[in-house]
Order: structure tokens, then sequence, then C-alpha cells
């Protein structure tokens, strides 16, 4: 009953449900925006809200990342150009059915699937959550540290870029994140004698860098591609089509739940899944893939939905992020006082039943701004770059300086940006360094007190994860990960694309 | 401009994480020297690591840094193996493709709103960052970079200031002074 009031909150207190619905739309309109992104929206605003009460931060928090995760396929379908990472997917066939003239009925299926998609992801999130933190309260330490190294490796490996790139940026953050005074024994990690950099690097200041600056100085590339003007009056969803799809939609949220749910891995990665898949087993298309198939929206679009109930599974029952965006989300729990993890949910349930109310709340605005204020929409997306960058840098700086009031974080930030910047020109993903600052901390933990309860015998350690299932399982994953990478396997995977 | 189609290709800025953008099979321009740092930094790291507790104990202050940096320096240099076997690519170049003047401007831009924050305030530096970079981006008049930069300062301050309750640095500008006036003035007005 308790769970249920907590469910409750949020539509009984209209402060909140109004945060709720400001975030979806801004969040849809962030995601819409090429060269807005959710991370860098949720980065930037973590350090203008940490002198909230936790409640709102969090409604606003999570009304951003439902509407990002949607807004980015306006742009898709109407530009070609995904506003959202997670919406890379939708282009291939939402802009060839723009060029058909069938926009209004493209943006009204996919505002529909992905209600439905971010539906399934809430009520999975609902009913898994309490179940996967029963189990995590049994997790060893040596599991966390396993399953920690598991969500950076998964970044890399399930993306279209090279793995070891991703591993060098998945370690990159752990040493970030490990840099100031070691808690335990109060040495200096990474300082290089310099005082400043005892208390550490704000984590803040790294993500507003990466997600934020970068993204804008990437943007410089693209100043003077000119707005496109799209005719579109009316958004139509057509139910017939829903109706039909109904099966495949079903398929497709669950490939996004599960991939979500992954620790490290998003909606991006989970739309191009569930549109390889859809590819693999729709028979009849209603036009080829690619050139403006119903089922290529369907498909990622209800995966990249239901991904984001998904990604809260692990963040709030592990303490694990999902994606980048859960790994921001972390952060801003840790800020006000929270520790997610599975003893979260067992001391302070009410959290979680709030976030889940939150999330349905949030579904349902985006239902709303989904199907209304095209008019305006089209206004916004032709803001030009030339006036968007600075803003975004202008809004980068303030929230680096907001969160300490220190110009330090500033020039973290500033430095952080120019390194991502080239970290995405030579093809590393900026997700895994992220994840790897917020759980470094976790990991240096769980691992010295996994290796101190064996007294300091990698032997016994070994043996503890040989002889207990979940960690051997966790251990297997990781070793095959790395497995992909070696020469052998490449021959292998090479031979088969070969013979297809 | 046929030469110039390869600016726009998106697919090379890495925006997520499922395309993390580069490109797999060639050498871009400067990504040798990129990579060469990253090996060197990836080493002074790892010496780092090793001064913190050394070898002294599995759960010492430096263990997880020394594997850290070690798998850094590994991953890394395995990149370095691989990048330099690759065939540059032959469109591109460092001033156009990777680091463009416009690139170069904006980042001394930032570099210099740092150093001007703390002395000069944020109403004032903001304002400078605004009018300089807008009008650099977007070539228009004076008249529309006016409206625009000091319009969308105005706007980002009142909700900053009044919403989420930031406190920049006051710097030249009287503004703990002036909002006080303006107190008064409502409450007089009252």
């Amino acid at each position: 009953m308790d769970a249920f009031m907590a469910f409750l909150t949020i539509f009984t207190h209209p402060e909140l449900l109004v945060l709720v619905g400001v975030g979806t739309f801004a969040g849809v309109y962030v995601g819409a925006i090429p060269g807005l992104s959710v991370t860098m929206a949720v980065s930037i605003l973590i350090s203008f809200t940490f002198s909230w009460d936790v409640l709102p931060a969090i409604s606003l928090m999570i009304g951003i990342y439902m509407g990002g995760v949607y807004g980015g396929s306006r742009t898709a379908i109407l530009l070609n150009i995904p506003g959202a990472p997670s919406a890379i997917a939708t282009a291939m066939d939402g802009y060839p059915m723009a060029q058909r003239g069938e926009a209004g009925e493209a943006i009204g299926t996919t505002t529909v699937m992905s209600f439905f998609g971010g539906l399934v992801g809430i009520v999975v999130l609902a009913v898994l959550a309490p179940v996967v933190s029963d189990f995590a309260l049994k997790f060893q330490p040596r599991d966390y540290m396993l399953l920690a190294v598991l969500g950076i490796l998964l970044v890399g490996s399930l993306s279209s870029g090279s793995l070891v790139k991703g591993i060098f940026a998945g370690a990159l953050g752990i040493a970030i994140g490990a840099v100031g005074m070691d808690p335990l024994t109060f040495t200096e990690r990474f300082t290089f004698d310099i005082p400043l950099m005892r208390g550490g690097i704000n984590f803040i200041a790294v993500m507003i860098g990466m997600f934020g600056v970068s993204e804008a100085l990437m943007q410089l590339h693209h100043v003077d591609t000119p707005a496109i003007r799209q005719k579109i009056n009316r958004i139509v969803p057509s139910f017939g089509t829903i109706r039909k799809h109904l099966p495949l939609s079903l398929q497709t949220s669950t490939i996004g739940v599960l991939i979500g749910a992954l620790p490290g891995t998003g909606g991006d990665i989970a739309a191009l899944m569930a549109y390889d898949h859809a590819k693999r087993v729709t028979k009849n298309p209603s036009r080829p893939f690619g050139e403006g198939a119903i089922e290529g929206l369907v498909a990622p679009e209800t995966a990249n939905n239901a991904a984001v109930g998904g990604a809260f599974i692990p963040m709030m029952t592990l303490g694990i992020p999902g994606d980048a965006v859960t790994a921001i989300m972390i952060g801003a729990l840790f800020i006000h006082g929270l520790n997610p993890g599975p003893m979260l949910m067992v001391e302070q349930p009410d959290m979680f039943w709030f976030i889940v109310g939150a999330l349905v709340m949030a579904n349902f605005f985006m239902l709303l701004f989904g199907l209304t204020g095209i008019k305006l929409f089209t206004k916004i997306v032709e803001m030009p770059r030339a006036v968007l960058i600075p803003l975004i840098l202008l809004l980068s700086i303030v929230g680096a300086y907001a969160v300490n009031n220190s110009i330090t974080d500033v020039y973290w930030m500033l430095g952080f940006g120019v390194f991502g910047y080239f970290m995405r020109h030579y093809g590393y993903p900026l997700g895994p360094v992220i994840l790897g600052v917020i759980l470094s901390r976790l990991l240096d933990d769980n691992w010295r007190r996994a290796i101190i309860s064996e007294r300091e015998d990698l032997g016994r350690f070994f043996h503890g994860i040989v002889t207990s299932p979940l960690s051997l399982v966790l251990f297997i994953a990781v070793i095959l990960i790395f497995a992909s990478q070696t020469p052998l396997w490449t021959k292998f995977r090479k031979k088969e694309t070969a013979s297809k | 401009m046929q030469d110039h189609v390869h600016h726009h290709d998106s697919t090379r800025d890495g925006s997520s994480d499922a395309t993390p953008g580069g490109i797999v099979d060639k050498r871009r321009p400067g990504e040798l020297v990129f990579t060469a740092c990253l090996v060197i930094f990836s080493g002074v790291l790892l010496w780092n690591a090793y001064g913190i507790s050394g070898f002294e104990a599995l759960s010492g202050a430096g263990s997880v840094p020394m594997a850290t940096a070690a798998v850094m320096l590994i991953s890394v240099a395995i990149v370095f193996w691989r990048t330099v076997k690759l065939s540059k690519t032959e469109d591109e170049t460092v001033m156009e493709d990777i680091t463009p003047p416009l690139v170069i401007i904006l980042a001394l831009f930032l570099v210099a709103y740092g150093v001007l924050l703390k002395p000069l305030g944020f109403l004032p530096t903001s304002a400078l960052f605004l009018i300089a970079s807008i009008k650099l981006l977007s070539k228009r008049s004076w008249g529309f970079t006016l409206l625009v930069s000091l319009g969308s300062l105005l706007a980002i301050y009142l909700v900053f200031r009044i919403v989420f309750t930031v406190l920049m640095p006051a710097g030249i500008v009287p503004e703990a002074e002036a909002l006080q006036l303006l107190r008064n003035l409502f409450k007089g007005g009252a």
C-alpha cells in the first residue's frame, strides 16, 4: 500500500506534475534540435538543480530523459538528421516516408509506438526491479566489481566502433574517478602533488565538458548547414497500422528493455538492434527497408523508449548505470544524498515507486506533446546553429561553475571538452568515460573488500569466482568480450560474413 | 563545392556510443599524434600509479589505479599499432577537418571567458562572449547580433538567477545593489 502511495506522489503534487510536464516538453525539443542531446541537458541540469529538493530535481530530469529519447525521431523523420543518438535508426525509414509526403503519419505512428514502448519498459521495471534487488542483496563484492567491469566493456562491444578504444575510454574514466585522496588510506592518487587535485576532479565538470562543450565544438563543422523547411500540418496516428504492428512492437520493446537493462548500454544501441531484428523477422514489409518501411519506424522507436525503463533497473537495484544518462542520474542521486543500490530499494522503496510514477507521467506527457505542437516545432528546429552553439557553450560554463562556485571546475570542463572533441574525431566512445567515472569508487571499494575477505590471496579470489554460479557467469561474460577482440575471433567472424 | 561535401558527413562526428565517429579503416589527420600522446600519458599515469603503494598489497590504495593505468596503456598501445598500419584518408587535413579555424577561435573565446569571469563578472563577460561568437558564426548584422545575444543573456540570467538561484561572480556589476533597488521599488509600489 505504501508503495502505491509513493507511486501516486507525482499525481497528487501539482508542482511535481508540472515539473515532469515541463521536463518532457523541454526534452522533446532538446532531443529534436540537432546539437542538443539529452546527456548534455541532464548533465548541465544537475549543476543547476543540486540545491533543490530531490523529488523536484528527479521529476525534471526524468521528464527530459523520456521526452529526449522520443524527440530525436522528429528531426530524423523531417530532416534526415537524428536529433538524438537513439533516433539514428529512425531516420533510415522515417525520412523516406517524409519524402513521400507521409511525414504526418510517420510522426503519429512514431509517437504512439514510443508511448507503447515506454510503457512496456516501465512495467518491466516495476515488476523486475524488486526481484533483482532482492537477488542483488546476495551479491558479493566481487560480483559488483565484475558487473562494473562488464558494464564498461559492454558499451564498447555492442557499439559499431572499436572495442579497444572503448576499453581505453572506460579505464580512463576509472582513472579520472580515482584522482584525489583515497578515502580508505588517505594516500594521494594521481594528484601529481598539485594541491588543487587532492579534492578530485568534479565529475559534473567532466560530464558537461564531454557532452556539452565537445558536442558544441563538433557542431561548428556544420554551422553553415541550412535548415530545411518541411511542409507538414497535421500529425496523424494511423491506428490501423498500429494494431497491425502490435506483435512486432512487443518484440522490439522486449529487445529495448533487455538492451537497456544491460549495464552500460542504452537507447541508441537498443534502437539499432531492434531495427536489425525487424529487418530479419518481417517477411513482407510495407515497403522495402530503407525506402520508407513503417516497420523500420516501429522497431527503433518502441525499443529506444522501452530502454528507458530498462536502464533504470540496474541503476536503481545495483547502482550501476544502464547508459550515459542514467550514469548522470546516479550522480544526481549521490548529490542528493541517496545511494542507488539494493539497499536503496530496502530502505527507501518510496523513492523507487516515486520514480516509476514519474516515468509513467512523463510517458503520458510525451504522447501529448508528441501529437501536438507541430507548428511551434518547425519554428524551434529552425533555430540557427550560429546562435545555438554559443548558448550551449555559455550554459556549459555556467553549469560547471555553479556546482562549487569554482573557476577550477570551469577549466576542467573546458579541458575535457577539448579532449572529448578529439576523442570523437578519432572514434573513441564517450559513454564509457562517464560510466568509468561514476563506477570508479564502486569498483575500487568492492575489489578491496573482495580481496581483503580472501586474505589478499588471488588464488582464493579466483576460487571464489569459479565456485559461485553468479560470479562465474559474470566472469565468463567479461572473458568473452575480451576474446571477441583476439585475431582468432576476428578471422572467424570474417569467414562467417563472407559465407553470407 | 564537391570536395567539401565530407564536411557535412556527420557519421564522422561520433554523436553517440552506438556510432562513436572516426573512420574505421582509415587514419585521419592528427590521429597518430593524438594516439601517441595517449600512449605517453598512459605511461606517465602507470608510473604515477606505481608510486601510490607499489606492489605492497593487493588491497592497497594503488592497486586499482595501477591496473587501470596498465589497461589504458595496453589498449592504447594496440590502437597505436593498428593506427600506424592504416592508410591516411585522402581528402582530409588537420586545418580543415579536425581543427578548423572556427573551432580554435571558439576554444580561445572559452579560455578568455574563464580568465575574465572573476574580474569582470558574469554579465559583461557573457555579453562579450555571446556578441563575439554569434557575430562570428552568423555573419549577420550588428543589430541582429546585439538583439539576439543580449536578449538570450537576459533570459538565461533571469531563469538561472531566479528559478535555479545560481550565484555567478558579480565582478564590476553592482548586481546585489541593483536587485535590492528593484525589490525596494516593488515594495514601495505595493
